[in-house]
């Protein structure tokens, strides 16, 4: 390893003929030195007060607020908001359009729209001109998509609310798509793709294949990442299609937090209404709208890989990645918050992962398959869940030559949830859900999504504090039961990596029918 | 020492203006400054008899951030100590005097709250999330940690195959491995040139004894700051501050470390070549400034105008800034970003990029021409544009407890004090044109470079040859 390091020290400062040039250009020699007749600011060290700073009148400590306002306007249109005070608000559309819709288009078609968010419109003719309109709000802003919604944010200064939304509104209704754009989309989502093919971390494609297994074919079991060849079937006729059968008012909410809800009821009456009225799509040409509710079917998807392990100097360890998944419940559904118990209380992650005591050590896939297997690199619980849908899951890697013992402890766990659970342990997991949920409500993009998605699904937000109470009451019966219930079903199944060990969907039915999870044995053919 | 103590006084000034808005406003008015209104809590401090500042903003919220900061980290060691005070942030959970490490993971979790530290090259940081209502055990628990730590010798012994392993996460990790080639060239034979966890041979030996001294040496309370964010009252915080930590006493009251050393810079160059990697990932730099320098703030206006990109992002061809608008329309990278690493008396200030063998010349090329041009030719809209973008990315940061107290504890170490909003925004507004020139001509302009590269570097240009593109002629 030293052979190939070349160090070459050099000690130019000072070279004469450097020297001679910088005088050549810089003829002033004030421009090389700090002149004393800068202003403080550019004088003062940051450890001083500036002189002529103006003073703060600082805000008075507030106090926690989880009132959420919806109204609904004459076209449909949803308006929601909480308050919340600081510099910024947070506000955004969110649009019920995401992969998820994408059944009678060429997969991909959202993806292409999430690219376009902030491309070019009526008024903003460029998106450097929308970036820089954004900017003198003294903001950022982004747009999103994912399997059911399709989201445009900006975080800016709240006292110029106005501009945004008036804004969003040329953005969202009026977009001119023009060629070179969606060619740069193109462009940037086959990079993305070429990157999710190389980067060791198998998350987003994990993600995508048991979705893929869970909901075959529908709803949200269709790609999220498209492939490569539908790409070039999305042109502007595509685009306007699906904007004209989605896009509508009444599928979309503009969500806002720390604002002022009148005034922005009142602006989207004004602005976005009247831009939806007439959208730079035409509203009398075919509308294609997918509203089937999701099907679970469970089911088997392998993606045979070798990953590229030599990306930095150390070369990385060979993994193959497992996902086993069973049939769970919608967001609105009652037991949704046992699930998500149930969820914190398998918790899992990385065998060697960074943060201290918190992290979830004492959840049962660090406790019963981390702390024990040390040949399991990664184990982890996930509950996805939709308005019409969800599963739950188990993902796992290890080296390939161990998947079927890391199937086997994952089903193993599965079946081992129908005993139930302890007092301390399900305290210890409603607790941590809590504080996460809490937590994670700090922040303003974060709150602008749990109020708009909320509202986008079900029309009301169920504030934190009832979230906290729902979660209090979950008992262990109430787990025993869900445990029954995801057992029941039909097993879904996902692998990524050299999958020549990984068992059948067969066998891992079988190990979560059986009464110890174990697989069968009649293919352990070389084991002792 | 100073600085603390005028910012105390001005916050019970501050306070009583915010009880009573109309009053502050005219007393704002009597002393001729104007007074400008800030949407968030302020900012109080309060520093104990033993030198212990106490730091914390007051949102009101449910849940809370609360740590300690010391100013303590790999800078204050030396070759045959290095590693030391990461070693040290690992023991912190490993149990002490009143609790087991099992008891006290236990407590934490069972609490629904977080417990996390890191160290830097200059800062040790240990803190914790959790409901406002727990925040007296939270303190208690961070006391607990930092001053009755066991050290067992059988924890050491396991603590030492976790770094070591932590130590292989980290070599797969192309942008650490590489900005620690880029510390290890540009400060050569002082101790920033260190790397964090130290090499290997010394996880090995760091024994208990070793960790004391540290603890004895740096565990200063003079040199450490309480901060805290979220729903926190600050007097409590106060109270519970003098109950937990105010017994410990100390003859040194200086904020400067012990062995404090200012850390020579030296333009030199570092390959680590491997063709077997897809990308050559390259950090190269010039020294800077440190924190508290007035220069800083220009430096990272000129970070904004040079820019941060990745072939992901859609913003390319049009961006506004012309390096990022180059490298995506001459398609000469995969990524780059700009970077300002700040220490107390020096900085590094350069560019990370990632791109392939066959553009890597090209590459180095476009990124020092750009160096050279913001000190020679810049334009009135890129400066004030850069100014706006960086007021708002400072603002939008700051969101959540824990970005809140990070920004808390790391402004009371590194400037002594909070900055107040406005004067943050002062002081950005007052940048020109002129003055980015200025400043990029004084670090910039024809100096020598630190250069770091790893992956396949075979058309990395001859160091000769990069520093001869740092200043160009004109006829």
């Amino acid at each position: 390893m030293s052979k190939s390091i070349k160090t070459v020290f050099s000690h130019l400062k000072g070279n004469r003929f450097s020297q001679k040039v910088k005088r050549g250009i810089f003829t002033s020699s004030k421009l090389n030195q700090d002149s004393t007749d800068l202003p403080e600011e550019l004088t003062t060290p940051l450890s001083q007060a500036l002189k002529s700073a103006p003073a703060p009148i600082y805000a008075p400590t507030g106090s926690e607020t989880f009132q959420t306002i919806t109204t609904k306007l004459s076209d449909g249109l949803t308006v929601t908001s909480q308050p919340k005070f600081g510099t910024f608000c947070t506000v955004g559309i969110l649009v019920n359009a995401g992969s998820r819709h994408e059944v009678d288009y060429p997969s991909g078609t959202s993806h292409f729209l999430e690219r376009l968010g902030f491309s070019a419109s009526s008024l903003y003719k460029t998106r450097d001109d929308i970036m820089q309109a954004v900017e003198s709000l003294g903001g950022i802003c982004d747009c999103q998509s994912s399997r059911d919604t399709t989201i445009y944010a900006a975080s800016i200064d709240r006292n110029k609310l106005e501009k945004l939304i008036e804004l969003f509104a040329d953005v969202v209704f009026q977009p001119t798509l023009p060629d070179t754009e969606i060619q740069l989309a193109h462009n940037s989502i086959l990079y993305e793709l070429e990157m999710l093919n190389k980067k060791p971390d198998p998350d987003p494609m994990m993600t995508e294949l048991i979705h893929e297994a869970a909901f075959r074919g529908n709803t949200v079991g269709l790609p999220r990442f498209p492939p490569e060849e539908t790409l070039a079937d999305i042109n502007v006729d595509v685009l306007k299609t699906f904007l004209r059968s989605y896009y509508q008012p009444q599928r979309m909410v503009v969500a806002g937090v720390g604002v002022d809800h009148d005034e922005l009821s009142k602006m989207c009456e004004k602005y976005i209404s009247a831009s939806a009225k007439s959208p730079s799509w035409s509203l009398d040409g075919p509308v294609l709208q997918d509203n089937s509710v999701a099907q679970y079917t469970g089911g088997e998807v392998r993606v045979e890989k070798s990953f590229d392990l030599s990306l930095s100097v150390v070369p990385m360890p060979e993994l193959a990645h497992v996902s086993v998944g069973l049939e769970g419940v919608n967001f609105t559904h009652a037991d949704f918050v046992p699930y998500a118990v149930l969820n914190m209380l398998m918790g899992g992650g990385g065998s060697f992962s960074a943060g201290g005591p918190g992290k979830g050590m004492f959840s049962r896939l660090y406790l019963n398959v981390l702390n024990r297997h040390h040949w399991m690199y990664a184990a982890t619980a996930y509950h996805h869940s939709y308005e019409d849908g969800g599963f739950f899951c188990i993902q796992g890697s290890s080296h390939p030559s161990q998947l079927r013992d890391c199937v086997h402890v994952i089903t193993q766990e599965f079946v081992r949830l129908t005993q139930g659970t302890n007092e301390v342990e399900l305290k210890r997991a409603k607790k941590q859900l809590q504080s996460m949920l809490m937590m994670n409500l700090e922040a303003r993009p974060i709150i602008f999504e749990d109020v708009g998605r909320q509202i986008l699904a079900t029309g009301v937000r169920k504030s934190p504090l009832e979230l906290c109470d729902m979660i209090e009451r979950v008992s262990n019966e109430d787990i025993i039961r869900i445990a029954g219930n995801l057992l029941s079903g039909k097993a879904a199944l996902a692998g990524l990596g050299d999958l020549r060990n990984m068992p059948s969907l067969d066998d891992v039915q079988s190990a979560l029918a059986s009464t110890d999870g174990k697989l069968p044995r009649k293919f352990r053919l070389f084991r002792s | 020492m100073l600085a603390s103590k005028a910012v105390g006084h001005l916050s019970r000034t501050l306070r009583k203006c915010t009880l009573s808005q109309n009053k502050g406003i005219l007393k704002r008015f009597q002393s001729g400054q104007p007074a400008v209104h800030v949407n968030t809590p302020e900012t109080r401090v309060t520093k104990l008899a033993n030198g212990l500042r106490v730091a914390s903003e007051d949102s009101g919220l449910s849940t809370c951030t609360v740590g300690l900061w010391i100013d303590a980290g790999s800078r204050y060691e030396h070759n045959n100590n290095n590693g030391t005070a990461h070693f040290l942030e690992h023991m912190a959970f490993k149990g002490t005097q009143n609790r087991s490490q099992l008891d006290l993971e236990m407590e934490v979790e069972n609490m629904g709250a977080h417990l996390n530290a890191y160290t830097s090259r200059e800062q040790t940081v240990y803190y914790a999330k959790a409901f406002s209502k727990d925040l007296p055990r939270a303190v208690e628990i961070l006391a607990d940690i930092i001053q009755n730590s066991t050290l067992g010798e059988a924890e050491i012994e396991r603590e030492r195959g976790v770094i070591l392993r932590e130590m292989e996460e980290i070599e797969q990790n192309q942008q650490e491995v590489v900005f620690d080639y880029l510390h290890a060239t540009a400060y050569q034979g002082t101790p920033l040139g260190l790397t964090i966890l130290g090499p290997s041979e010394n996880i090995k030996r760091i024994n208990r004894e070793d960790l004391l001294t540290y603890i004895k040496t740096h565990y200063n309370p003079s040199r450490m700051v309480l901060a805290a964010a979220g729903g926190v009252d600050h007097d409590k915080l106060v109270d519970l501050a003098k109950q937990f930590f105010g017994t410990t006493v100390s003859q040194d009251q200086s904020h400067v470390t012990a062995g404090f050393a200012p850390c020579t810079f030296t333009g030199s160059d570092i390959r680590h070549r491997n063709d077997n990697m897809p990308y050559v990932h390259v950090a190269m730099a010039v020294e800077g400034v440190g924190w508290q320098h007035p220069d800083t703030m220009v430096l990272m206006i000129a970070n904004q105008i040079i820019g941060t990109w990745d072939r992901s992002s859609v913003n390319g061809s049009h961006f506004p800034n012309p390096l990022v608008r180059r490298m995506a329309n001459e398609g000469l990278c995969v990524s780059f970003q700009s970077f300002n690493t700040l220490y107390m008396d020096t900085g590094l200030w350069g560019i990370y990029y990632v791109t392939d063998n066959d553009h890597l010349g090209d590459c180095t090329l476009r990124v020092q021409d750009e160096w050279i041009r913001l000190c020679t030719n810049l334009t009135e809209f890129e400066v004030s544009r850069a100014k706006n973008t960086l007021l708002t990315n400072m603002a939008l940061m700051l969101d959540g407890t824990t970005p809140i107290c990070e920004d808390i504890g790391r402004q009371m170490l590194c400037y002594g004090r909070r900055i107040p909003w406005p004067e943050i925004a002062q002081r950005i507004k007052q940048v020109q044109v002129s003055d980015v020139k200025r400043v990029m001509g004084k670090y910039v302009w024809d100096s020598c470079p630190a250069v770091a590269s790893i992956g396949p570097t075979e058309s990395m240009p001859d160091y000769a040859n990069i520093r001869a593109k740092m200043y160009k002629v004109f006829h």
